[in-house]
């Protein structure tokens, strides 16, 4: 449910960047989504579709890329990368984390004319 | 036809106003505690053992966060205790937006502001609202895995306070696989064991609060 809203706050942010740059029409959205957040972009598009009419989003699909969630220890300086936020060092066992990637939620980038 | 770059956060509105909010709660010198938990965990229970225990001493405001209805705001009322009321309607969680509307309804400085949250684990962990920090609450009932199955929550909250432990005797909860789970998201988290029922647990979580309202007093 919560997507709503977000979802709102994603078409505002295009349709202000879509006017700084002169586009009337964006076509691709380029979104970044970690691992690491409560975002679905199932339920983004869900949402997309209802909100994109009358903006300068109507004929816009959103491309998703997902970021990995990236850890760092900072007991044995290992990188890891993990599939589940289990913040647990995979070499040495420690709860030392650091969350490099997997929190991004942002637009990369736009396309549009 | 071209593309360009964007590179801004979706949430960066909410983001902003966030500080905002933040920067006016540090200038009225209040320690804003931002109360997540699901529904039935003790999150009204728990505001009212620390209203009780600093209700002399302190001023606290309550800001209750529900989707409809005053269930909550009147019962803690009863204890005399100021309390703000946003009914979020639809919405599953409360953002800096709504919090931003009852900002002009503070009229008095308070020590602590004390916001629960909407019932919920998931949504109201990604939107800040000007807190100084999440709290979270878990209740036995609910079960020792929920901080790996709500693992964002945990990760953020600065707090986890184990509710119900009164319930300890009749429920499949280990105390020790839940603190292994909560610091497997949250090294640094601080971990307190209470019943809001009994009243049990309170004298230390409630001197641990303290000290961060003299924290804040100082910084202020
Ligand atoms: N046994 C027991 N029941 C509790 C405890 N804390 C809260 N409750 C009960 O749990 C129910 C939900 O509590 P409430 O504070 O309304 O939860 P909220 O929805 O998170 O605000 C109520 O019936 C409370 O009386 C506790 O520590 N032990
Ligand atoms: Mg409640
Ligand atoms: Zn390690």
């Amino acid at each position: 449910m919560h997507e709503f809203s977000v979802t709102k706050s994603l078409v505002d942010l295009c349709n202000n960047e879509a006017k700084k740059n002169n586009f009337s029409n964006i076509y691709k959205i380029y979104l970044k989504i970690g691992k690491f957040t409560g975002f679905s972009p199932d339920s983004i598009c869900f949402y997309f579709e209802h909100l994109k009419p009358n903006t300068k989003c109507k004929d816009a699909e959103i491309i998703f890329s997902e970021v990995p969630i990236r850890i760092k220890c900072t007991d044995c300086g290992k990188e890891s990368e993990i599939e589940e936020p289990i913040l647990v060092c995979p070499e040495c066992g420690k709860m030392t984390i650091e969350v490099i990637s997997g929190r991004e939620f942002y637009v990369e980038s736009i396309e549009g004319e | 036809m071209k593309r360009v770059k964007v590179l801004k956060s979706v949430l960066v509105s909410n983001m902003q106003r966030a500080q905002e909010n933040r920067r006016e709660f540090d200038r009225m010198n209040s320690l804003v505690i931002n109360i997540i938990a699901s529904p039935g965990a003790g999150k009204t229970s728990v505001i009212e053992r620390i209203v009780e225990y600093f209700k002399k001493k302190r001023k606290i405001l309550v800001i209750e966060g529900d989707i409809r209805g005053q269930i909550d705001s009147k019962r803690l009322a009863k204890l005399g205790v100021d309390v703000i009321q946003i009914n979020t309607v639809t919405a599953c969680h409360l953002d800096a937006f709504m919090t931003a509307q009852v900002l002009p309804k503070i009229d008095k400085k308070y020590n602590l502001i004390l916001i629960e949250n909407v019932g919920n684990l998931v949504c109201p962990a990604e939107f800040e609202i000007g807190e100084d920090y999440k709290l979270a609450i878990l209740s036995t009932p609910e079960g020792d895995d929920k901080p790996l199955k709500y693992p964002l929550l945990f990760y953020l909250a600065r707090v986890v306070v184990i509710n119900k432990c009164d319930l300890l005797p009749y429920v499949d909860f280990s105390k020790e696989r839940a603190k292994k789970n909560i610091l497997r998201e949250n090294s640094k988290a601080r971990i307190f064991e209470v019943s809001a029922k009994t009243g049990d647990g309170f004298g230390k979580f409630c001197s641990f609060l303290e000290k961060e309202l003299n924290a804040k007093k100082k910084k202020g």
